[in-house]
């Protein structure tokens, strides 16, 4: 994140092509964001002092003072958000970003937000989650006339509820929000709160799916179910930043689903509590320890816990095909068949055929062969011991002891300690066990059922 | 004497029909022959070693062909009517014996065509126009079969090519059928499924059938043209049709070309001479169209004692008195027969502009055709199987996918070799409608003089 762009001036203002130029003189100067990187925290300026949180490969949106009201600008305008490296998706989003920047303000604060619109069709803003007077809740045609492309609408009421909040429209909803139209917003506590830990680290995304077409660039707007991208912050593993704590931190992440449907997060290595929802803290009555936690379609999940064990742990939704890049969902199972014979006669006619999915899908991972253009492998993303074989809602919560406090930045591969890494075990290197005599369970080869996933390469012979 | 004034041509006019379509492009070069030699059939054998192509397919025609054969026999029968009608009537010697009791009478006589000699030159120099139209016709027969003959040896080379690309999309359907069965033996798929592929597999074994009929069909009609038999059907033909020519060529006005070039044309226009010439005999000769005159010596025996005889001689002339047949039905059959062929110059005419606005017409639009296959269409279709090949490498398609996509890829092939087959017969037709004759066969000419009676005088 480019700092300057925030406090200078010189951020990439809005070309007011479709914005008259003397309408927007008296706004703040809309910033704008060119990457996709982890901005750091942005510790405020002015106003009530907080702990800042970060944006999983986002920004925070920098905000002006104007007789002790917090001013931000947003611009809702289409972007292209770059998904992974070589996977750019037309987007619509809000100040250069999809997800649009996080905002963060302060229990108390008086907040004025001015939307201008540069879509091609009318929008409104919608805050999830906020007390609010009716007609600041941006329902468009319901508690105010829709944004005309073009125009800039003012929003202002008091953050009076600390929590976890997001941003989205709610005028053609479907499309805009297919279209990746949605944003965070923290609210700090003003003081201390009994419901509320200080924590070292504050990590936030949303969840995010889409269907692009392989080799395509637009999302299809009218899909309700068949999504192919899943994202966290509109990134796609490997290309989403992991999350790097020193060890002992106390963590939270917060995550907003405005997906279609529900994503159980499961965090590795450790277990957490649930602290709060979008509708505020949970009472510690309330909270049990957990290692996923389901966020339902609309919902927002707010878990904390101690990074006490080092290492790599994953952290990921647990619905197997939304760690996944595009596939065929019409392909069919193709384990276990035999392509002999078959395989020569198909690569005569199509010389650059290769038999693929006979023995499971993990040579997606391994196998780099070309696929469309613009389109996100299936699974891809490399660790120290070969391939991941991961994609979409995936990524890692890296847990070291030598990570400074604030530090950000990516440590690298987790050494392992010498013994602490499953091995392959040699038949004389077994440790000895006592063996049972008399019955022994039927070995799964000698059911019924064939066990048909051979063991290796070399089983098969095409 | 007039005898022996006309002769027949000693090579059956093959040279006269030869020069008349030397320099045609359908003939390129080749020569027709009225009866096939040594010397021939060993050069139909050396062109038969190689991959047949369409030069050396017309070349063998025109010397191998029965058709070619019929044409220079119906030509030999033109040029025999030709001398027979530059000969002069032979004279008739009559011959009688009479008995009248005990005599005895012999009248001998010798009686001449008169008219017959008279018109003479008329019907020699009109049978020699009748010869030429006859040469015009044997010309076109000859350009015909050079036509069919490529046309034939268009569809037969398109037809066995045809067959390989349908042979490689039931290859791909075969292996997806094959692929199918296999998962459904290993429980992946259910009976529907596989059936379904089977089903795609039976499709297209019978799209090859008959595609393999069509091949033996097209190659059959070839070879009758090429009248070859026995171990000599067993030629081979080229993998591919020619590639289509750079540009259209600059043809100017193709209507003029074809009115001026066109041997039907020429033919009717010969045969409309022909009839005029008859006209004007059948005029001639309305009122007296028979003047026999004879010489004639009588001796009479009269077989008694003396046994004495007479002879008697003169002369005879025997002329039909034109009371009744004062020769209008004639004379009117004549100019009928003059309109006609009149209205069948007009005919072959606007046939003739006609067709070959249709023709060029046609060759552009095959021409167009064949290269937005060649150029917009294949091109394509590649890419969509690249594509889809890159979606199966992602696992976003199935191999069903891609072999349905190759499939289609080889009927789009197919259809583009279809495309350029036409053009070539396109191609053919309009050479034939420009210089030759009626890509329908001769049926104008053939019109135009079946039931065309000689109009002589009647005897
Ligand atoms: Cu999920």
């Amino acid at each position: 994140m480019n700092r300057r762009n925030f406090f200078a001036g010189a951020a990439t203002a809005v070309a007011a092509t479709t914005v008259s130029r003397v309408s927007m003189a008296a706004l703040p100067e809309p910033v704008t964001q060119a990457s996709t990187a982890t901005a750091p925290p942005l510790v405020p300026p002015n106003g009530r002092p907080y702990n800042p949180v970060v944006t999983l490969n986002g920004w925070t949106l920098p905000w002006r003072m104007n007789a002790g009201v917090k001013e931000f600008h947003l611009v809702a305008e289409p972007v292209v958000r770059e998904m992974a490296p070589g996977f750019k998706v037309n987007m619509w989003g809000y100040n250069g970003q999809s997800p649009g920047p996080t905002i963060e303000v302060v229990e108390g604060d008086r907040v004025r937000i001015f939307v201008t619109n540069k879509l091609p069709e009318h929008t409104t803003v919608h805050w999830h989650g906020q007390r609010l007077p009716n007609g600041m809740d941006g329902v468009g045609g319901i508690t105010q006339p829709h944004i005309p492309p073009g125009k800039t609408f003012v929003y202002e009421f008091t953050a009076r509820r600390p929590g976890t909040f997001m941003y989205h429209p709610h005028a053609d909803e479907m499309v805009q929000m297919a279209m990746g139209m949605m944003g965070f917003w923290v609210t700090h506590p003003k003081a201390e709160h009994p419901l509320i830990e200080k924590v070292d680290r504050d990590f936030c995304f949303l969840l995010g799916s889409f269907d692009v077409e392989p080799g395509s660039a637009t999302p299809k707007v009218n899909t309700m179910t068949d999504f192919n991208i899943w994202s966290f912050n509109s990134r796609v593993f490997p290309a989403i930043d992991t999350l790097n704590v020193r060890k002992g931190d106390r963590v939270r992440i917060r995550v907003g689903n405005l997906t279609m449907t529900n994503h159980p997060i499961h965090i590795h290595g450790h277990e957490f509590e649930v602290t709060g929802t979008d509708g505020g803290p949970v009472p510690r009555t309330a909270r049990w320890p957990e290692v996923s936690v389901d966020v339902a379609v609309g919902q927002m999940r707010q878990m904390e816990f101690i990074a006490d064990e080092e290492g790599d742990w994953s952290l990921h939704c647990h619905k197997a095909h939304h760690t996944m890049g595009p596939m065929g969902h019409d392909v069919p199972t193709m384990i276990g068949v035999d392509h002999k014979g078959v395989a020569e006669k198909i690569k005569k006619l199509v010389p650059d055929y290769m038999v693929m999915g006979d023995k499971g899908m993990a040579d997606m991972g391994e196998m780099e062969m070309p696929i469309p253009d613009n389109t996100l492998p299936m699974m891809t993303g490399t660790g120290p011991f070969g391939s991941a074989e991961m994609g979409g809602m995936f990524t890692l919560l890296k847990v070291r002891r030598d990570q400074k406090p604030g530090d950000y930045r990516d440590p690298g591969w987790f050494k392992h300690p010498a013994g602490t890494v499953a091995r392959e075990v040699s038949a004389t290197g077994a440790p000895a066990a006592p063996r049972k005599t008399g019955t022994t369970p039927a070995s799964p080869d000698s059911g019924s059922a064939t066990v048909r996933k051979p063991s290796g390469h070399g089983a098969h012979n095409h | 004497m007039l005898a022996g004034c006309a002769s027949l041509s000693p090579d059956g006019g093959t040279a006269d029909v030869q020069a008349l379509v030397d320099g045609n492009p359908l003939m390129a070069g080749a020569a027709a022959q009225r009866k096939p030699d040594d010397a021939s059939q060993q050069s139909v054998d050396a062109l038969l070693a190689q991959p047949l192509d369409a030069e050396a397919a017309v070349r063998i025609a025109l010397v191998n062909s029965p058709r070619v054969q019929d044409a220079f026999a119906t030509l030999q029968l033109s040029d025999a009517d030709r001398v027979q009608a530059a000969s002069l009537p032979n004279p008739v010697l009559s011959f009688s014996r009479l008995a009248q009791g005990s005599e005895r009478e012999f009248e001998r006589m010798l009686t001449f065509n008169v008219v017959g000699l008279l018109t003479l030159p008329w019907q020699a120099r009109w049978a020699g126009q009748r010869h030429e139209a006859a040469k015009l016709q044997a010309a076109q027969s000859v350009l015909l079969l050079a036509a069919d003959t490529r046309r034939a040896w268009v569809r037969a080379v398109a037809a066995q090519q045809s067959v390989s690309y349908l042979r490689d999309a039931k290859e791909a359907t075969e292996a997806g059928a094959e692929l199918a069965h296999r998962m459904a033996k290993v429980g992946n798929w259910s009976a529907l499924q596989r059936t379904r592929e089977q089903l795609l597999l039976a499709d297209a074994s019978a799209q090859l059938a008959r595609a393999e009929q069509a091949a033996v069909a097209s190659r059959e009609q070839l070879t009758r043209l090429l009248g070859l038999s026995g171990t000599r059907t067993a030629y081979t033909l080229p993998d591919r049709l020619p590639p289509l020519p750079k540009a259209a060529p600059e043809l100017g006005d193709v209507q003029a070309l074809a009115l001026r070039d066109r041997l039907d044309v020429r033919s009717a226009q010969a045969q409309n001479t022909a009839v005029a010439g008859s006209l004007g005999l059948t005029h001639a000769t309305r009122v007296i169209n028979a003047m026999e005159l004879g010489v004639v010596r009588n001796t009479t025996f009269e077989n008694d004692a003396d046994r004495s005889k007479s002879t008697t001689r003169g002369f005879e002339l025997e002329l039909p008195i034109p009371i009744f047949d004062w020769g209008q039905a004639r004379s009117g059959r004549a100019e009928a027969q003059y309109l006609q062929s009149a209205a069948r110059v007009r005919d072959v005419g606007v046939l003739a502009a006609s067709e070959a606005r249709e023709a060029w017409q046609g060759w552009n639009t095959a021409y167009a055709l064949a290269r937005r296959y060649r150029d917009e269409v294949l091109p394509l279709r590649k890419q969509v199987n690249e594509e889809m090949v890159l979606r199966y490498n992602g696992m976003l398609a199935s191999v069903w996918e891609l072999l349905g996509e190759t499939r289609a890829s080889m009927l789009a092939v197919n259809a583009g070799m279809e495309a350029q087959r036409d053009f070539w017969l396109a191609d053919t037709d309009l050479q034939l409608v420009l210089t030759g004759s009626s890509p329908g066969g001769m049926t104008a000419a053939q019109t135009a003089s079946a039931g065309d009676a000689p109009a002589t005088g009647g005897h």
